[in-house]
């Protein structure tokens, strides 16, 4: 019993210096941005029109597969970034209907998630000084340990949306 | 039958009680005489009862030439045997004859134990119509010719339709849901229709299962514009009858789902709206339904339209949208379950300006109009 009391009070002796030893954090790496995430050529997996005024009014049908029809699966649509991860282009390739601007350039309302979880917006222009917004995305399920991403284009007329096309992707091969 | 018994006891009442024996004897041989008379009077065969009766028309006028057919299997009545009517009510035709019945009262034979006997009930009864209405019925036996064989007592049943001439029903038909072998009587209330007024005849335009067997109303063809008239019953009110299977030209075993139909004054001056009449033992299918999908549009979208619960026959949807001076047509293809197709507005409509609605044409393969509307463009928001 006495030997014993005698091992636990050296360990507990011995355990403050633990903490003394310096470890190393290695240089600052920048968190990793939507922009990287979301950057490179996206292929389309299934195209959802959703009817809102119809979900709002819980009437059915509220949405129809637009996958097999227009050409749709053969949609792709890529986003570009420069060295530094800032966005320049985008194009949407394919031979479909041009629901939203076809190429052009492009912006995300946030680098990074919104805390509020909202949508974080793609915002698309047609001129490189990024002027006017022709057309916005929302980026409703960002890239991350799955390989998926969908973007919702909503049709809103005096605010409220009444249409929108949901877009399922995953990386183009 | 009563009065002979009663003869034959009144040969008991000088009763002789010194010659007791003989007398025993005398009721013994009364007894056996009683017991055998009812057999000797009557010498009648109980043929059973008659199976089913049923008229047609389905439903009639006591004026009206009408058949009414007696179902006499399982009875004694042998196939083709001579079968003739004793009818007591509402009156009595052929009283007196029981054993001699006349030729008027002769059914005819029509196979497999069916017998038919056709009247006007006002002249075979030589009574009015309303004594007929205010009587207990028709009440019968079929016998053979000289009664010694008869069936048991049948009535004929008869489904009065005179609250029809008040209704303000327009159409209505026995039975409600018809059968392709049986008889079929629709009824038509002219007076609610619009431009019926004055009609010299009304003639039935009709098809089974959506239009897919026709019996068309053709002016021009002088026996189809005799077949496809109704009996007028005066005051507007017109009657249509018919049994399906040899009223249109259909295939045997043909399976009826529905009668579409249409009333047509004089050579197609006026005509009611489609009517539908489901078949017995068919369970209506939904009425069909078409959407436009999204229900609101802009231009810059696709626009859905489906069709669901299609008819018969129907199998395609052919569009025409007019977008101002632009117009786009195609056509959609699907089955009973779904007729369902997308029109591209996006690329279709792409550089037109001003534009607040599109006008919007349907019709099915049958060149029937699905819908004619004006859908109007939502305006979208600038980001």
């Amino acid at each position: 019993m006495k030997k014993t009391c005698i091992y636990v009070l050296l360990f507990l002796l011995v355990l403050p210096f633990e903490g003394c030893y310096q470890t190393d954090d290695g240089s600052y790496v920048a968190p990793i941005t939507i922009y990287e995430k979301i950057n490179g050529s996206w292929s389309l997996d299934e195209l959802t029109l959703v009817d809102e005024y119809a979900k709002s009014n819980a009437i059915t049908p509220d949405n129809e597969v637009l996958t097999s029809f227009f050409n749709f699966q053969n949609f792709n649509i890529q986003f570009n970034v420069d060295a530094s991860n800032q966005p320049t282009t985008f194009e949407v390739t394919g031979d479909v209907p041009a629901l939203f601007l076809m190429s052009g350039y492009w912006s995300l309302s946030s680098s990074y998630p919104n805390t509020n979880l909202s949508a974080v917006r793609i915002n698309l222009y047609a001129d490189a000084a990024k002027t006017q917004i022709v057309d916005q995305l929302r980026l409703t399920s960002i890239p991350g340990a799955q390989d998926v991403m969908e973007i919702q284009l909503v049709r809103a007329s005096s605010g409220t949306a009444f249409a929108s096309y949901v877009f399922n992707l995953s990386p183009a091969n | 039958m009563h009065s002979r018994i009663r003869e034959c006891q009144g040969w008991l009442v000088p009763y002789d009680i010194e010659n007791k024996r003989n007398h025993m004897k005398k009721y013994f041989y009364c007894l056996i005489i009683a017991l055998f008379i009812p057999v000797w009077v009557s010498a009648q065969e109980e043929a059973g009862d008659i199976a089913d009766i049923w008229s047609y028309p389905v439903v009639y006028q006591y004026t009206e030439q009408v058949s009414w057919y007696f179902d006499l299997a399982g009875t004694t009545f042998a196939e083709d045997e001579d079968v003739y009517i004793w009818i007591w009510s509402p009156s009595e035709p052929d009283a007196g004859n029981w054993e001699n019945s006349s030729e008027f009262a002769k059914l005819s034979y029509e196979g497999d134990f069916i017998w038919r006997f056709d009247l006007v009930p006002t002249e075979y009864f030589n009574v009015t119509a309303e004594d007929i209405a205010n009587s207990a019925g028709f009440w019968l036996r079929l016998k053979n010719k000289d009664g010694s064989k008869q069936s048991g007592v049948g009535n004929v049943p008869v489904t009065s339709f005179n609250d029809f001439f008040t209704a303000d029903e327009m159409i209505r038909s026995y039975p409600t849901k018809p059968a392709i072998d049986e008889g079929l009587s629709i009824l038509f209330n002219s007076n609610l229709v619009d431009g019926f007024d004055g009609a010299t005849s009304v003639h039935m335009h009709s098809g089974l299962n959506d239009w897919e067997v026709e019996q068309q109303y053709q002016v021009w063809i002088p026996e189809v514009v005799e077949k496809t008239k109704l009996k007028d019953m005066g005051n507007g009110f017109y009657k249509m009858d018919l049994i399906p299977e040899e009223y249109f030209p259909v295939p045997e075993d043909y399976v009826m789902e529905n009668m579409t139909f249409l009333f047509v004054k004089n050579e197609w001056e006026a005509t009611t709206p489609d009517q539908k009449l489901i078949a017995a033992d068919v369970v209506p299918p939904p009425p069909p339904v078409f959407s436009f999908f999204p229900l609101k549009i802009s231009q810059k979208d696709i626009l859905g339209m489906r069709r669901i619960y299609n008819e018969r026959g129907v199998t395609t949807l052919h569009y025409i949208i007019t977008a101002g001076s632009k117009e786009i047509s195609g056509e959609f293809s699907g089955d009973k379950n779904e007729i369902k197709g997308f029109v591209d507005l996006v690329t279709e409509l792409e550089g037109l300006t001003g534009l607040n609605s599109i006008h919007v044409v349907v019709t099915d393969n049958n060149d029937r109009l699905i819908t004619e509307t004006d859908i109007p463009l939502v305006e979208l928001d600038q980001y």
